[in-house]
């Protein structure tokens, strides 16, 4: 479903703090898969993973989507594209202070003219699968760890996208939450979802819902 | 050398468009020569990323040219009072040798550039760069002329001398000279309305026709280049003549005086987008085969015929109406 091939991205490049977060790449993930992408801090795995959900380009090398070339697009047809296929889950959530959980919910699927009482049933279906139903008008800041975090996973699914990425989505969570989040990893598995996860969190990496690890370091494969 | 706004306008555009266009063209070189989609090198995706940049230039640059075309013509008018013996924008053009080349290359230009905007506006539809490559191709043969353009005209500025006298447009446009202008002026008017309502009538015709078969567009593109020489002819020919109520009056830059209400600017107008428009419907069709471009091409195509059929048929109406309100009887004079 999406294949890397020869992936190179550099930061500040040609000047003196010039860095290769990610070296020479080529790795494929299959569809309805659950892949984490492990690696010590400053392995490249955030950065692989924003050049997978298309957030970034790639300095060299190609990033494809069901055979289609997105390493290149234009922005005209990547946001699109994010907006359909990718669902995001941040390391810091960035759910956005002073609009209530139902209304973070919403807000990616704004652009695509969705009606506002489908898009509140949507919303509410997503924050009810997650037990959040009841914080629906809480605001954002008002939420614990956990439940920012159910938050985060209910916008990055109303667009009903085919691919999840989480960004370390354990990384701010005790045991008790982690095993919560995985319940919900399992869930989304068998609703046919393809989840990329980064983590240096064994409890994650080790899950039985977990299909495939990829190690990472100094921007190379494992 | 005449120093005044639109002058030093013109000037600043035409140079800065010539910069812009040869640092284009430069990358365009580039492209063309290493462009490979099927490469995720650095340079591959370098160029990918700097082509929306150069694009963007480029499109301004042309979009620049078609309101310098305007500003050059409405200019050239304007000052014609400064030279003795100019009557309008003929005699400021005939100041030096370099007024009508000028013109003459800044419609090349337009025509160029709008076909130029047209794949670029199609290229942008396309996902995988469909057209990049060719539309750098063509970048490459339009830069030269934009800097033809701009050395014609910066020459036809300096050479601008109020000392001069020069000669009016009934020199130009009278019917007994050896000129291209005289000659279309001594075109019988009977055989240039033929020429005209019958070429735009089947211009006309073969762009409704283009709405059942496509295939026609090519044809359709063709008529609007020929229904622009035509309706230059014609408007040369006999329109002019209706419009200044004068049996021997053609100059077809007349029209553009306030004396005759600017009433080219709704011939010239509708009739340059036409034709533009026209060439630029044929022009996409080829890509429909494009897998990325099937869907966008047919409906562009059409957007772009429908507009140009309304701006032809606008041409017409309004040659009708400009005869019929017109105190000159021509053709009934013939037989007395």
């Amino acid at each position: 479903m999406i294949e890397l091939v020869d992936v190179r991205k550099a930061f500040n490049q040609g000047q003196h703090n010039e860095l290769w977060a990610v070296r020479g790449v080529t790795l494929r993930l299959e569809a309805n898969c659950t892949t984490v992408l492990r690696g010590p801090s400053g392995s490249g795995k955030t950065t692989l993973l924003t050049l997978i959900g298309c957030l970034a380009r790639p300095t060299s090398g190609r990033v494809r989507l069901r055979g289609r070339d997105v390493s290149g697009m234009t922005e005209r047809f990547l946001t699109g594209l994010r907006r359909q296929t990718f669902g995001f889950v941040f390391q810091q959530f960035n759910l956005v202070r002073g609009l209530t959980v139902e209304e973070n919910v919403m807000l990616p699927a704004y652009p695509l003219g969705v009606s506002r009482p489908e898009l509140r049933r949507r919303a509410h279906n997503l924050l009810e699968s997650l037990d959040l139903a009841p914080h629906a008008q809480a605001r954002a800041e008002w939420l614990s760890g956990g439940q920012a975090q159910r938050a985060a996973i209910a916008r990055a699914l109303v667009n009903d996208p085919a691919v999840i990425l989480a960004d370390e989505p354990t990384a701010n969570l005790d045991t008790d939450l982690s095993h919560r989040f995985l319940d919900i990893v399992r869930d989304l598995k068998r609703k046919g979802k393809t989840l990329i996860m980064t983590s240096h969190d064994p409890l994650l990496y080790q899950a039985p819902e977990v299909d495939r690890v990829i190690g990472l370091r100094d921007g190379h494969l494992d | 050398m005449v120093v005044n706004p639109a002058i030093v306008a013109l000037a600043i555009a035409t140079l800065a468009s010539s910069l812009l266009l040869a640092y284009s063209a430069a990358f365009g070189w580039r492209l063309v020569r290493t462009w490979d989609l099927s490469s995720g090198s650095e340079l591959q995706l370098g160029l990918e990323r700097h082509t929306y940049l150069i694009s963007t230039l480029v499109a301004f640059v042309f979009a620049t040219e078609a309101i310098s075309l305007l500003l050059f013509v409405y200019n050239a008018d304007r000052i014609a009072p400064l030279f003795v013996g100019a009557m309008c924008a003929v005699g400021t053009l005939n100041t030096s040798p370099f007024g009508f080349p000028a013109l003459l290359v800044k419609v090349l230009v337009f025509f160029a550039a709008s076909t130029w905007l047209v794949l670029h506006h199609l290229d942008t539809r396309g996902y995988d760069y469909p057209l990049t490559r060719l539309k750098y191709g063509l970048l490459l043969a339009v830069a030269p002329l934009v800097v033809v353009e701009a050395y014609l005209q910066t020459r036809f500025f300096l050479a601008l001398d109020t000392d001069v006298i020069t000669s009016c447009c009934g020199s130009l446009f009278g019917a007994n000279r050896e000129a291209l202008g005289s000659e279309l002026a001594g075109l019988p008017p009977v055989l240039a309305m033929t020429l005209f309502y019958g070429v735009l009538g089947v211009t006309l015709v073969v762009g409704l026709a283009t709405r059942r078969w496509p295939a026609a567009g090519y044809a359709y593109a063709l008529l609007s280049a020929l229904s622009f020489a035509a309706s230059l002819a014609a408007i040369v020919s006999f329109v002019s003549l209706y419009v200044y109520e004068h049996p021997h009056h053609h100059c077809p830059f007349c029209l553009l005086k306030s004396e005759y209400g600017y009433q080219g600017y709704l011939l010239y107008g509708p009739l340059f987008l036409a034709t533009a428009l026209g060439i630029g419907s044929g022009a996409v069709r080829p890509f429909a085969r494009v897998p990325s471009l099937s869907d966008v091409v047919p409906p562009l195509a059409r957007r772009l015929t429908n507009v140009s059929l309304s701006m032809f048929f606008f041409l017409v109406v309004w040659v009708c109406i400009l005869t019929a309100r017109s105190g000159l009887v021509l053709l009934g004079n013939e037989g007395v």
